[in-house]
């Protein structure tokens, strides 16, 4: 179920740039890349302990970071966005999350991004030179390749 | 990604110092260091990914010292194929012949997930006939997929009649689920709008005689395997989530509720037509392999009970709503999850109000089972790495994508 | 020819070691017990239960490659998966067949756009039988392994042929 608003806020108090609102996807909170660490130790201190989802979308001109959290007991979710530039680098948050550990990984593979203050940066799902597959400017095979086979 | 850190696998350096660049958080344990005092070579055992007992192409470093896992490291990716990547290339209605190939044994749950997301963004009213067989499609093939993993979890375990006989009872389910869908396995019959198909005539008196023996063959099963003493001498007290570890790796389905955390997505966010039916959220208590076990095998029994209401209460009316034959829905940002067999099948999709989803991103609860995996395996015996393994029930599928 | 007169009291049979060798591998194809995906349900589990139970034609899993004569390629092999599936074919003794199971293992199948998806396991392994579908029905793969002894025996005779011809 969704949190109100104004307690989101009232966590993201002290980051400059954070904004929060109810949209579609639920009630999200927009802080700069620099603060993700910061707002989410302040979300799990307000009783957020899982984070439930991590991923990147692709918007054509950066990507866009999604953390999902659950609140167990409170029975609450709040979502966390913040964008990062192509080959950029995003912080771990592996400390207050654990389970954002392979989702991280995977997002920093396939959306060609960097990672810092992960314990294991190594690529998850493909080997060395794949590039970054969920990229928009990566297209599949066509009609043609798939039939030269 | 980072430099140096370029090598696809890590081949001895399951070390401490890799992984562990501060102190760790409080409750996470970290791997002890020796037995007794007195310290053998450590040794890394590479299993996987071509093993029987982890359940598809799972690979998994595990560092010994002795009997005893120090260290362990999930290597996951042979099954890696794009199905995010491919859903931005096909229209609504076919991706969920890709979703029906994560988590391929039972592909239901995650058709439903999209089906229900894409239905936030397109303003449909979806009948209510539709909602049940929603449900009693997923609740047939959550049995099915939980037989598949009573049968490979006694495999795991050493036993082998276990199989057989759950086999046995998901070849008549899978008749069902064929009768209904058209497909044994890959069944794209849950679509934006509604279901494919009605029930076929005759298909509920199967449907009744297939729960006429059911419940008896369940406790023939428990009594089977969990009624083994060489079985429960394996499970009980090995592989212990507790609530911290499960709710910090993100652990859903069977394996958060055997930890004793009372969260089910059918009762919590209710969808489909669970509101309506009458079933119980079983619950462990100290986490541990034994407690998974009792979980699952109580949540067949609660399903087919569901499947019992479902068809007793099957309302009559149309299947499907109507949709447009190209399904445009409106720009915008959802997610919809559902409660699969492994825990909580999510679905994040961006529509930017074209025939494809812009992005869609596949939430697999067994990629978070598989890497709380690396936490919970150090301190056990190698013998308990398969059990463990086959308890958290990962499935390939839906950890690549 | 009639059963008792090959098990009757004063029975013989006079036959090549050859087909003597041939009838024993035709009828003991044991495969190696490796699922990749959705096919390893049907192709590998569904045909060891109860309903299509492929003991009854000699057909077994077993888990090392060093035991093995038939390798099914049950999924989609991508490019991190194509080392371990030519390391395994390697590691299997001579004679050794391979089954490429399903559409994705002989072309790809539906994934076949990915780029980090292999255009089917025969650019990486020999293959032997394709079972077209996804996944292929069990019956499927039964029939795939008829067609093998049939070419098993066939590749006998042709070699017989040859030498004495």
């Amino acid at each position: 179920m969704l949190p109100a608003t104004a307690d989101i806020k009232r966590l993201l108090a002290a980051i400059d740039g954070a904004t929060v609102a109810e949209e579609a996807l639920g009630v999200i909170a927009r802080v700069p890349l620099a603060a993700v660490n910061e707002a989410l130790g302040a979300i799990k201190a307000a009783g957020y302990e899982s984070l439930v989802d991590f991923d990147g979308i692709d918007t054509g001109e950066l990507i866009e970071l999604t953390y999902r959290l659950r609140s167990f007991s409170l029975d609450l979710e709040v979502h966390v966005k913040s964008t990062v530039a192509y080959g950029g680098t995003i912080e771990s948050v592996w400390y207050e999350y654990p389970s954002a550990l392979m989702p991280e990984r995977e997002t920093a593979e396939l959306l060609g991004i960097h990672l810092a203050g992960h314990p294991n940066p190594k690529r998850l799902l493909t080997t060395d030179g794949v590039e970054p597959l969920l990229r928009k400017d990566v297209a599949i095979r066509t009609v043609e390749e798939v039939k030269a086979r | 990604m980072n430099g140096g850190s370029e090598e696809t696998l890590a081949t001895g350096v399951l070390g401490e110092g890799r992984h562990d660049p501060g102190t760790p958080p409080a409750g996470l344990r970290r791997a002890p260091a020796g037995v007794d005092g007195l310290t053998t070579e450590h040794l890394i055992i590479n299993m996987g990914p071509q093993h029987p007992s982890t359940h598809g192409v799972l690979r998994v470093l595990v560092e010994v010292d002795g009997e005893e896992v120090v260290a362990a490291e999930v290597s996951v990716g042979y099954l890696h194929r794009g199905i995010e990547k491919l859903a931005e290339y096909r229209r609504y209605d076919a991706v969920g012949t890709l979703l029906d190939r994560g988590d391929y044994i039972s592909g239901m749950m995650a058709e439903l997930a999209f089906a229900l997301a894409t239905e936030q963004l397109m303003d449909v009213e979806v009948p209510r006939k539709a909602h049940w067989l929603r449900s009693l499609a997923s609740e047939i093939n959550r049995i099915t997929s939980h037989l598949i993993w009573y049968g490979t979890f006694g495999l795991d375990a050493g036993g082998m009649g276990q199989f057989l006989y759950g086999m046995r009872d998901r070849e008549a389910l899978l008749d069902i689920l064929e009768a209904l869908s058209g497909s044994r396995m890959m069944f794209n019959y849950i679509r934006p709008g509604g279901v494919l198909a009605d029930m076929p005539t005759g298909l509920d008196a199967k449907i009744r005689a297939f729960l006429g023996t059911f419940d008896q063959y369940l406790d023939e099963h428990d009594q089977l395997l969990g009624g083994n003493e060489i079985f429960q001498a394996r499970v009980k007290g090995v592989g212990v989530i507790d609530r911290s570890t499960a709710l910090a790796f993100g652990l859903t389905g069977s394996n958060l509720r055997g930890a004793g955390v009372d969260f089910d997505v059918r009762k919590a966010r209710p969808y489909a037509a669970y509101p309506e039916l009458d079933f119980e959220v079983p619950l462990g208590t100290n986490g541990d392999a034994w407690d998974r076990y009792n979980v699952r095998m109580a949540e067949m029994r609660q399903s087919a009970r569901m499947i019992g209401q479902l068809i007793d209460g099957m309302p009559e009316g149309p299947h499907m709503a109507k949709v447009p034959r190209i399904i445009r829905p409106r720009a915008g940002e959802v997610y919809a999850s559902v409660e699969s067999t492994r825990g909580e099948t999510g679905i994040h999709l961006v529509s930017d109000g074209t025939e494809h989803p812009y992005r869609m991103h596949y939430r697999g609860p067994s990629l978070f089972a598989a890497q709380a995996l690396e936490e919970i395996l150090p301190g056990h015996l190698i013998a308990d790495v398969v059990v463990i393994i086959g308890s958290t029930d990962v499935m390939l599928g839906e950890i690549d994508r | 020819m009639a059963i008792e007169r090959l098990t009757g009291e004063h029975s013989m049979l006079f036959v090549r070691s050859e087909q003597l060798f041939d009838l024993a591998r035709r009828h003991s194809l044991w495969y190696l017990s490796f699922g990749i995906a959705c096919c390893a349900i049907e192709g590998l589990m569904s045909t060891s239960g109860p309903r299509f139970d492929f003991d009854r034609m000699g057909v077994f899993p077993r888990s090392s490659p060093r035991q093995v004569d038939v390798m099914i390629v049950a999924g989609t092999v991508n490019k991190k998966m194509a080392e371990t599936v030519k390391r395994l074919y390697d590691q299997m003794p001579e004679p050794k067949w391979v089954i490429a199971m399903g559409s994705c293992a002989s072309t790809g199948g539906p994934f076949r756009e990915y780029p980090n998806v292999v255009l089917g396991v025969d650019k990486i392994v020999p293959v032997d039988v394709y079972v077209p579908g996804c996944p292929p029905r069990p019956e499927s793969v039964q029939y795939a392994f008829i067609q093998l002894q049939k070419k098993i025996a066939k590749r006998t005779e042709e070699r017989l042929a040859a030498r004495n011809g």
